[in-house]
């Protein structure tokens, strides 16, 4: 019961398929196990989401992460049955949402779970206000309450005053940002976010992911965050699923990720990012004994420099400048392991020493 | 000089076959762009038709054998008008001698210019045709080649189908319908019949009557002294047995009595809703003094439209006043707007159902198809079957023929709205009706809007035409100066029914455009 309390959204082996003979063709995969290609020319179906199984926990950014067709925003619709799954499960706070009857489901959607959009999808016909409140007005709140909770939420993602505008009046970033207020209206303790960073230029992009990163921390959301930019996704995410071709390749820290890449598919993509910031002193240090054999001076570990086994590459780097001796890695005072120049330059080249 | 032994040269006499030094000559100067402007081919020229069939070029046989045909139909023509003539002069008309004489000397010029044209004009196509065959052969080496006898034969059939009859029809005068009519019941009678004139009938007149159906009986439907009505079956007065026109006309008739007789109460129930709408419209069009109604409709469109539409709306108005049509134009208008407000409450949950449903779609689009290609006064019939005349009726029709806009345009409004917008408001819980009211048609609003527009000209220029069934306003007007020849009055109210439509379009135009 306590796994449950704390995965606030779990999907169970879901697949989707769209076209007409789904479940026909759904059944003929998992007999022979078709690619993709063949169900598509033998049924006309196209497969979005293969078996995919994984779990939220309540106050996490969990990114899912993958090629433009991979099935991301497939996947994430199911978390709100946008999309009804072929097969599988997903549960919300321990509830099958598939058992949920028309009323309970919207009333789940309008109180427990936020969505943003890669298009923004604001309605082009309601003032800003309105369109922020629109969850509120769905359950019929009344009118005072709505305007006074969107002018809180215009101040909150920094739009005071915008709220007699019309979307169109509005730039794609501050669009983005009526978005994101119409998703916390009505409080829920889910936002999903499919892209939602994408259509924006990189600087507004990462203004935008750092405001995210403290609203969500002052928040505490649980956050499913879909984007097909791996730097995004190593920013926002506590842990990452990368996706292909509708599959969950791989799920893990961002840490996990880059170091043991699951096939060549992750490491691909991985192989190009700056392993500065994501790679910690524990990764690449050496234990003292070894560390020892080999060199013999480990004597002299007071005078090194000293870091946390949780210090990024980064910092490593600069402690190691214009230094001849490796740096001792300390944990509560007691000596962890060693780090030598040698083997931070192979960390951040991304070689296992 | 070409070079008289090259490639093409060898495949052009292949192609020709018979002639072949000709045809090569000739092909080639159309490829070199040689080919002086007058060139014929005698052949062709001479043979005609014939030519064509054995060089198995299809296209060119049709050419000569419609003129051909076409030149003998007037020399058979010249027969026929002949002995009219000997008849009309044994009869002692001599206007219709001279008459038949005139024709029968006109049939004669166009007979000789149809045949020297149409084969001066085969001559000419032949090798220029020719050689677009040779094109297509060269591609197809199936297509016909060379010259060949049995092809002449097929040509030969077509004519001997085709031309006989046609001159026979044209060298006669065709027995009319009703004699036929007559003639196959004697015959049926067991009468006897010269073999002549069933062989008229039976091919140059109307499509001769095949299927011979009996009379269906009489129904009527008298009510009884409790008020219901029960049927009872006359056998017909003649057993003479009719058409399938007639057969199938009577049977409609019948059907739309026995509606009318146990379904009234439906068709009063509707003209009576109608007339009741009508009455409030016209109340507010008619039955204010037209002081007060024109200022208000002038004040109206300035307000709606701008002041240069109030400006003109003036003018329309007095121009209205002037010749004496305030009352028939402001009739007109309420039939408009009654109708109007009908096609709008009836077409819009159509066109949302239609947007949402697949069987709506399925259902109601074929049926606007429809409704689309008929033309207008055929509505007429329908409303005058089950509604008798007057101006419910009028209204009916035009409801019929102005709704089909508005349900395709709501509809359009709806489905064009996007999908993604449509999933962000389901994303936050929206229910259908909460979708379809806080998203859907606001959005389709301007296409909404549009079908509006199009109802509101639709039903004016149809409420005109209704007339014709006693919907009475401007339309009279004008289908009583065309039965009278009053040519002018029908002038004076056409251009007052113009104007009106111009005076609501712009109107209705603008107020859409803000
Ligand atoms: N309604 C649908 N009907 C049929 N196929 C669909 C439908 N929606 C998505 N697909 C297919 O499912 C696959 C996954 O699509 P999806 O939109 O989930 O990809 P994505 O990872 O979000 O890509 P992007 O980064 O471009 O948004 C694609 O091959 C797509 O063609
Ligand atoms: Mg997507």
């Amino acid at each position: 019961m306590v796994m449950a309390e704390r995965q606030v959204v779990r999907v169970r082996g879901v697949w989707k398929v769209f076209g007409e003979r789904a479940e026909e063709a759904l059944q003929a995969i998992q007999q022979d196990n078709l690619q993709k290609g063949d169900v598509l020319e033998r049924f006309g179906a196209v497969v979005a989401v293969r078996d995919v199984t994984f779990a939220v926990e309540r106050g996490e950014i969990f990114c899912i992460m993958g090629l433009s067709g991979s099935g991301k925003s497939t996947l994430v619709r199911h978390i709100n049955r946008l999309i009804q799954p072929t097969h599988g499960q997903i549960l919300i706070d321990g509830q099958d949402i598939g058992a949920l009857s028309d009323e309970e489901l919207r009333a789940l959607r309008a109180k427990q779970i936020g969505m943003v959009f890669q298009n923004m999808a604001l309605l082009p016909h309601r003032s800003v206000r309105d369109n922020i409140a629109f969850a509120l007005e769905l359950r019929n709140t009344d009118p005072f309450t709505r305007h006074q909770l969107a002018n809180k939420l215009l101040e909150t993602v920094g739009l005071q005053g915008y709220g007699d505008s019309m979307p169109s009046k509005l730039s794609g970033g501050m669009q983005q940002r009526v978005g994101l207020a119409r998703a916390l209206a009505a409080d829920p303790g889910i936002l999903l976010m499919d892209e939602p960073f994408s259509a924006l230029d990189p600087l507004i992009r990462r203004g935008l992911q750092d405001e995210f990163l403290a609203l969500s921390r002052t928040m505490s959301k649980t956050t499913v965050f879909i984007t097909h930019d791996l730097d995004e996704a190593m920013r926002m995410g506590s842990r990452i699923g990368i996706m292909r071709d509708g599959e969950m390749v791989q799920i893990g820290t961002p840490e996990d990720i880059i170091i043991h890449p699951k096939d060549d598919y992750v490491a691909d993509f991985v192989q190009g990012l700056s392993r500065l910031k994501l790679v910690f002193a524990h990764r690449i240090m050496e234990r003292p004994e070894t560390y020892d054999k080999v060199h013999g001076n480990l004597a002299d570990v007071d005078t090194w420099p000293q870091a946390h086994p949780k210090a990024d590459l980064n910092s490593l780097v600069s402690l190691i400048i214009g230094q001849q001796c490796p740096i001792a890695i300390r944990a509560e005072g007691k000596l962890a392991g060693v780090v030598t120049k040698d083997a931070l330059l192979k960390g951040i080249q991304g070689k296992s020493s | 000089m070409p070079p008289e032994n090259s490639d093409s040269l060898t495949s052009f006499k292949e192609f020709a076959g018979h002639r072949g030094d000709y045809y090569g000559r000739t092909f080639l100067r159309i490829q070199q762009a040689r080919l002086p402007r007058l060139h014929l081919n005698t052949s062709a020229l001479l043979g005609g038709f014939l030519w064509a069939s054995l060089r198995g070029n299809w296209p060119l046989f049709w050419i000569g054998f419609a003129a051909d045909m076409a030149a003998a139909v007037n020399f058979a023509l010249i027969h026929k008008y002949e002995l009219a003539a000997v008849q009309a002069a044994a009869d002692g008309k001599d206007f219709l001698v001279q008459r038949y004489d005139d024709w029968s000397d006109a049939h004669l010029q166009a007979a000789l210019i149809l045949f020297f044209a149409g084969r001066l004009l085969l001559g000419w196509l032949a090798d220029r045709l020719y050689y677009h065959h040779y094109a297509r052969w060269r591609i197809n080496r199936s297509l016909p080649s060379g010259q060949a006898i049995r092809r002449l034969g097929i040509g030969m059939l077509a004519v001997l189908f085709i031309a006989p009859l046609t001159i026979y029809r044209a060298s006669q005068f065709a027995p009319d319908q009703r004699s036929c009519i007559k003639l196959a019941r004697t015959v049926q009678d067991g009468g006897q019949v010269p073999l002549r004139d069933r062989f008229d009938c039976w091919t140059i007149s109307e499509f001769p009557t095949l299927v011979w159906l009996e009379r269906p009986p009489q129904y009527t439907f008298p009510r009884n002294d409790d008020g219901t009505r029960s049927i009872v079956v006359k056998e017909s007065s003649s057993d003479r047995p009719v058409n399938l026109n007639n057969w199938l006309s009577e049977h409609i008739d019948q059907g739309i009595d026995y509606m009318k007789a146990f379904y009234g109460w439906l068709f009063d129930g509707v003209t009576h809703w109608v007339r009741v709408l009508l009455n409030a419209v016209e109340a507010v069009f008619m039955g204010t003094p037209w002081v007060v109604t024109s200022l208000l409709i002038i004040m109206a469109a300035a307000k709606l439209a701008g002041s240069r539409m109030g400006l003109f709306t003036a003018a329309v108005l007095l121009y209205l006043a002037l010749f004496g049509f305030w009352q028939t134009a402001m009739s007109t208008i309420s039939l408009t707007v009654a109708a109007t407000v009908i096609c709008v409450v009836a077409g819009l949950p159509l066109g949302i159902w239609v947007a949402k449903s697949k069987v709506g779609a399925a259902m109601v689009i074929p049926m606007l198809d429809i409704m689309q290609t008929i033309p207008s006064f055929v509505y007429l019939l329908p409303a005058v079957a089950f509604f008798s005349v007057g101006k419910p009726p009028g209204i009916l029709a035009t409801v019929i023929f102005a709704m089909p806009p508005m349900v395709r345009l709501t509809a359009l409004g709806i489905q064009h709205v996007p999908a993604s917008t449509k999933e962000a408001a389901l994303a936050f819980g929206a229910s259908p009706r909460q979708l379809l009211l806080k998203v859907e048609l606001p959005l389709a609003l301007p296409s909404v809007m549009a079908g509006v527009n199009q109802v509101v000209m639709l039903s004016l220029s149809m409420v005109v035409i209704a007339a014709i069934i006693g919907a009475g306003g401007m339309g009279f007007i004008v289908v009583d100066a065309l039965a009278r020849t009053q040519v002018g009055r029908g002038i004076l109210a056409g251009i007052g029914i113009a104007l009106i439509a111009m005076m609501i379009d712009r109107v209705v135009q603008k107020v859409n455009r803000m």
